[in-house]
């Protein structure tokens, strides 16, 4: 198992020995480091673990995660990510194209198989031009981008609120994706027919969306080595 | 109150590398070690950002060790770097320390 995912997995685990007032400020700051893609990830890993051990130690001595953290935790870890060395820009990348590449395989996927749905009753039109799956492939992809800068900014912004409201953040969210995923329905339909016509039957977008999915999560795993 | 919180920090970073230099440490014993001393104002997630930036400069490094109460803690160690940063950091503070307590002694100037 690869070293950051070891100190994950252990994270996970000793995350649970927190009492509950100390689980809620340590995790909010977990996830507000985790979210922040432009530092490298075995050192932020590195740096909660240090965090998670002084928490636990030092609240068998009584210690609250306010005297650690201090009174304003998201300055903290702002300062704390400020001295983190940052994420190769290969990483990054790596990254985001394996975020495009998961959306564009579901959304193949889910398209295969409304498809095969549809194709029960009716015939369905499977001639497709290469200009309108260009044009739909580019509009994907600048969703992929903008859904997955936009859902971390939705995260981020929750957490470190003495009130939280968990369901608004989720909500926003799901508005978010059932959003980006309605506007590539629209795209689908919206985008005109041009340039030469190819045949695509449904079980080809279901293997193109598993294709995809897996190519995901390869870049993914490039991204984290 | 500010001013008083950055004069600490400048000399935060030798205070840590001494503390290394003394001893391999974990976070928690270290932030002990520095309130022991008696540095007044270091809350105890003071240390990390320094630890970081001091490993970022090459002066201090980590490795995972077990600890005395068990489970691995990574310990920092002071590198070739940091004694020589920390020799002349300590240098700095002998020659401006006496001069600064003797004048903030006041009435000290004729």
């Amino acid at each position: 198992m690869r070293m950051t995912d070891e100190l994950i997995e252990q994270n996970n685990n000793k995350r649970e020995d927190l009492s509950e007032e100390n689980l809620a400020v340590y995790e909010d700051f977990l996830v507000y480091v985790r979210t922040d893609l432009r530092i490298d990830e075995h050192a932020s890993e590195e740096v909660l673990m240090d965090l998670l051990d002084h928490l636990l130690e030092g609240q068998q001595y009584g210690k609250s995660a306010a005297e650690v953290f201090g009174s304003n935790p998201k300055a903290y870890a702002d300062e704390l990510i400020e001295n983190l060395p940052h994420e190769k820009k290969r990483s990054s990348a790596l990254f985001a194209i394996s975020q495009v590449a998961g959306m564009a395989g579901w959304f193949s996927l889910t398209y295969g198989v409304i498809n095969l749905l549809i194709s029960l009753f009716k015939p369905v039109e499977t001639d497709v031009s290469l200009g309108h799956l260009l044009s739909l492939l580019i509009v994907i992809t600048g969703i992929g981008f903008v859904g997955v800068v936009l859902f971390f900014k939705i995260i981020r912004s929750t957490l470190f609120k003495p009130k939280k409201k968990p369901l608004s953040g989720y909500v926003t969210a799901g508005l978010a994706g059932g959003g980006a995923f309605a506007v590539m329905m629209l795209a689908v339909i919206l985008i005109p027919e041009f340039g030469p016509v190819i045949s695509i039957e449904w079980w080809m977008y279901t293997i193109g969306g598993l294709l995809l999915l897996a190519a995901s999560k390869i870049f993914s795993g490039f991204s984290r080595k | 109150m500010a001013s008083r919180s950055q004069l600490l920090k400048g000399v935060l970073d030798a205070c840590v590398m001494a503390v290394v230099e003394a001893e391999p440490v974990y976070g928690y014993e270290l932030s002990q070690k520095l309130q022991q001393i008696g540095l007044p104002d270091i809350s105890d997630g003071t240390i990390y950002p320094v630890l970081l930036r001091l490993q970022k400069n090459g002066f201090i490094k980590g490795e995972m060790r077990p600890s005395a109460s068990g489970p691995n803690r990574k310990y920092y160690f002071l590198t070739d770097n940091g004694k020589e940063e920390l020799e002349e950091i300590s240098e700095e503070w002998r020659q401006i320390a006496a001069p600064v307590s003797e004048l903030l002694k006041r009435g000290g100037i004729q």
